[in-house]
């Protein structure tokens, strides 16, 4: 185990509406360079929320978020840290409509002045990375679920960032192109000793983690060494606060 | 794939929003253009009059609302010729009449003597005697519209002239007139006595600014002209057509501005969960401004050269009708195509300044929610 963790949060707050939704409650998190850590919980519980905030999408009300040496809350460029140190994968695609997966996987290069040369050339790579050679010059709405989140994924490492965080990444798919983006994650991650975090509700994603976290009520509950099977979401307690992604 | 082709390609998503935008802008550039090179072909053709007769300024009564209404008598006209420093001064009587096709035929008093002094370029025949009453000297356009030969006679208000030659001139106006005897044209305008200017040429040695400002005092109720700038001291023309040109400039921009930012705001609000992917994957809010900024800009420089080009076509139109032909030449300087491109320049920035902080006024997470 590395001496620096790649992702910590300490007794991070984030309410919403003033404060009359709690979605995290003091939480802390810690995640060691090149970890492949599963956050799961019922829906609501502040999943994704802890991503974001992970991410530098949104601020936390109070606590502290380091990540790949990063203070985020006083980190004064946010875009730069959000262009070249995470990756994020959504639950949907996200991918820019208008543009095919080969332009889709450039996007993110814009912020850090690559030349339109070098871009084309890394996404080129990233996009043979994810196995679509063949489609890269298909836009979103010609590629198929499994597909667009594999450029997502691509995208996500256009400038090869220190942590990877994933919401969902299988979460629209069905189980076969599930697996496939799963695989894919998990193979980029060894090649390139990334560490990745994954929101899920999916067991057998959890269950292939290095480590499980598991959330409930917008903080961390007791960590279980390995994901037992989830209740089904509707056998869950009625949550409060619903991230909305 | 570069930044700019990212802006075409979201110019072209909506294209009729684009379209109608670009129609909208093109039409007050073309109004601004046509407008702009109507004013400079007056503004040139005025040039072209204070220089009658190589004069170095123009003497007139202080405050006409028309220069064809300013009255100079020939005493003041004799105090004016007889002032130190005044080489030469040339009483001219302009009585604006119809011939030929042509509503304003500008028919142009002047002594022989004085018109031989420094005459009009001479395409063939001669100058009107001196001494003469029944001659006249045609301009080229003139002389094309009514078809007149030399040696032949024409009939102006009455009154029957000798053709005794043809000149040409740089400005319409003048070319579409004609010089015929001082002393015929104060009859035919029933004002004995009475020119319109005095045109006034300089001794060598004399400063033209010092003689104008010398004659100014001495005589409080006449005026000087040097400039097409100082043209408002003796018409209010060119002040009417700066003020109208003026205002539908500022009409332009700001209607322009409106579809620009009604355009704008629409697409804004339409991918602003585009907005959210492109701050989540590291764009700066400064990036998308400029992005959203841009758009609008391209948006206006295509505006701007179509409406160009309809406004030259649309000048050229008007051109065609009869009556205009010997009033206005337009001009098509530098100047009224830099300020198109100017006006749509202001109204994309204008337009796009608000949707472009829209755009990034949300969160990421904000604008991620965004359906």
């Amino acid at each position: 185990m590395s001496s620096a963790p790649a992702i910590e949060c300490v007794d991070v707050v984030k309410t919403y509406e003033e404060g009359r939704i709690r979605a995290l409650n003091s939480m802390s998190l810690c995640v060691d360079p090149g970890e492949l850590v599963a956050v799961v919980g019922p829906s609501g519980c502040g999943k994704s929320t802890l991503l974001h905030l992970i991410g530098a999408l949104d601020r936390p009300d109070s606590g502290e978020i380091h990540v790949a040496g990063h203070d985020l809350a006083h980190e004064r460029n946010l875009d730069h840290y959000r262009a070249r140190h995470v990756g994020l994968v959504f639950q949907l695609h996200n991918l820019l409509p208008t543009l095919n997966a080969l332009e889709n996987v450039q996007v993110p290069m814009f912020e850090l002045g690559i030349d339109a040369a070098e871009r084309r050339q890394r996404a080129r790579r990233l996009v043979a990375l994810v196995g679509l050679e063949e489609r890269e010059r298909n836009r979103p709405a010609q590629l198929s679920g499994g597909e667009r989140q594999r450029v997502a994924v691509a995208r996500a490492l256009a400038n090869d960032p220190a942590v990877l965080l994933a919401d969902e990444p299988t979460g629209s798919l069905d189980s076969e192109a599930g697996r496939n983006v799963l695989e894919l994650l998990e193979r980029i991650r060894e090649e390139q000793k990334m560490t990745l975090v994954l929101v899920t509700h999916d067991p057998g994603v959890a269950e292939r983690a290095d480590r499980i976290v598991r959330m409930l009520d917008g903080c961390l509950d007791e960590p279980p060494a390995r994901m037992p099977a989830l209740a089904p979401p509707t056998l869950q307690p009625v949550q409060s606060y619903s991230s909305g992604v | 794939m570069s930044f700019v082709s990212l802006v075409f390609r979201n110019l072209f998503r909506q294209r009729m929003r684009t379209f109608l935008t670009v129609v909208g802008i093109s039409v007050g550039i073309t109004i601004v253009v046509a407008l702009g090179a109507i004013t400079g072909g007056v503004r040139e053709t005025v040039g072209g009059w204070l220089r009658v007769g190589g004069a170095d300024f123009v003497v007139a009564r202080k405050g006409s609302a028309d220069f064809s209404f300013s009255t100079v008598s020939e005493t003041e006209w004799a105090q004016v010729a007889a002032m130190d420093g005044v080489e030469r001064a040339t009483g001219i009587l302009m009585r604006v009449t119809r011939h030929g096709s042509n509503p304003y035929f500008v028919l142009m008093g002047i002594r022989p003597a004085q018109l031989a002094q420094a005459p009009p370029e001479l395409i063939s025949g001669r100058l009107p005697a001196p001494g003469s009453k029944d001659e006249i000297l045609l301009g080229s356009g003139a002389a094309a519209d009514t078809g007149s030969a030399q040696g032949s006679h024409v009939t102006i208000d009455g009154e029957r002239f000798l053709i005794t030659g043809f000149y040409r001139s740089d400005d319409v106006i003048s070319d579409s007139g004609a010089y015929a005897p001082l002393e015929a044209v104060q009859e035919i305008a029933r004002t004995p006595g009475v020119v319109t200017a005095v045109y006034v040429a300089a001794a060598g040695g004399t400063d033209p600014g010092a003689l104008a400002l010398a004659i100014e005092d001495a005589m409080p109720t006449l005026t000087t002209v040097a400039s097409v700038d100082e043209w408002g001291k003796v018409d209010q023309g060119i002040r009417i057509m700066d003020a109208m040109n003026l205002a539908v400039s500022t009409l332009a921009v700001v209607l322009g501005a409106i579809a620009v930012m009604n355009t704008m705001i629409m697409a804004v609000f339409e991918r602003t969960r585009e907005f959210g992917i492109l701050r989540a994957v590291g764009w700066r809010g400064s990036r998308i401004m400029r992005l959203v900024l841009t758009e609008a800009l391209l948006l206006c420089l295509v505006a701007a050269f179509i409406g160009t080009a309809l406004g030259v076509l649309a000048t050229r139109g008007v051109m065609l009708i009869e009556a205009v032909q010997g009033l206005l030449e337009p001009t098509y300087s530098l100047d009224v195509f830099l300020r198109a491109v100017l006006i749509a320049s202001a109204v994309g920035v204008v337009g796009a300044l608000y949707p472009a902080y829209r755009a990034v006024r949300p969160s990421p997470m904000e604008a991620l929610r965004h359906e």
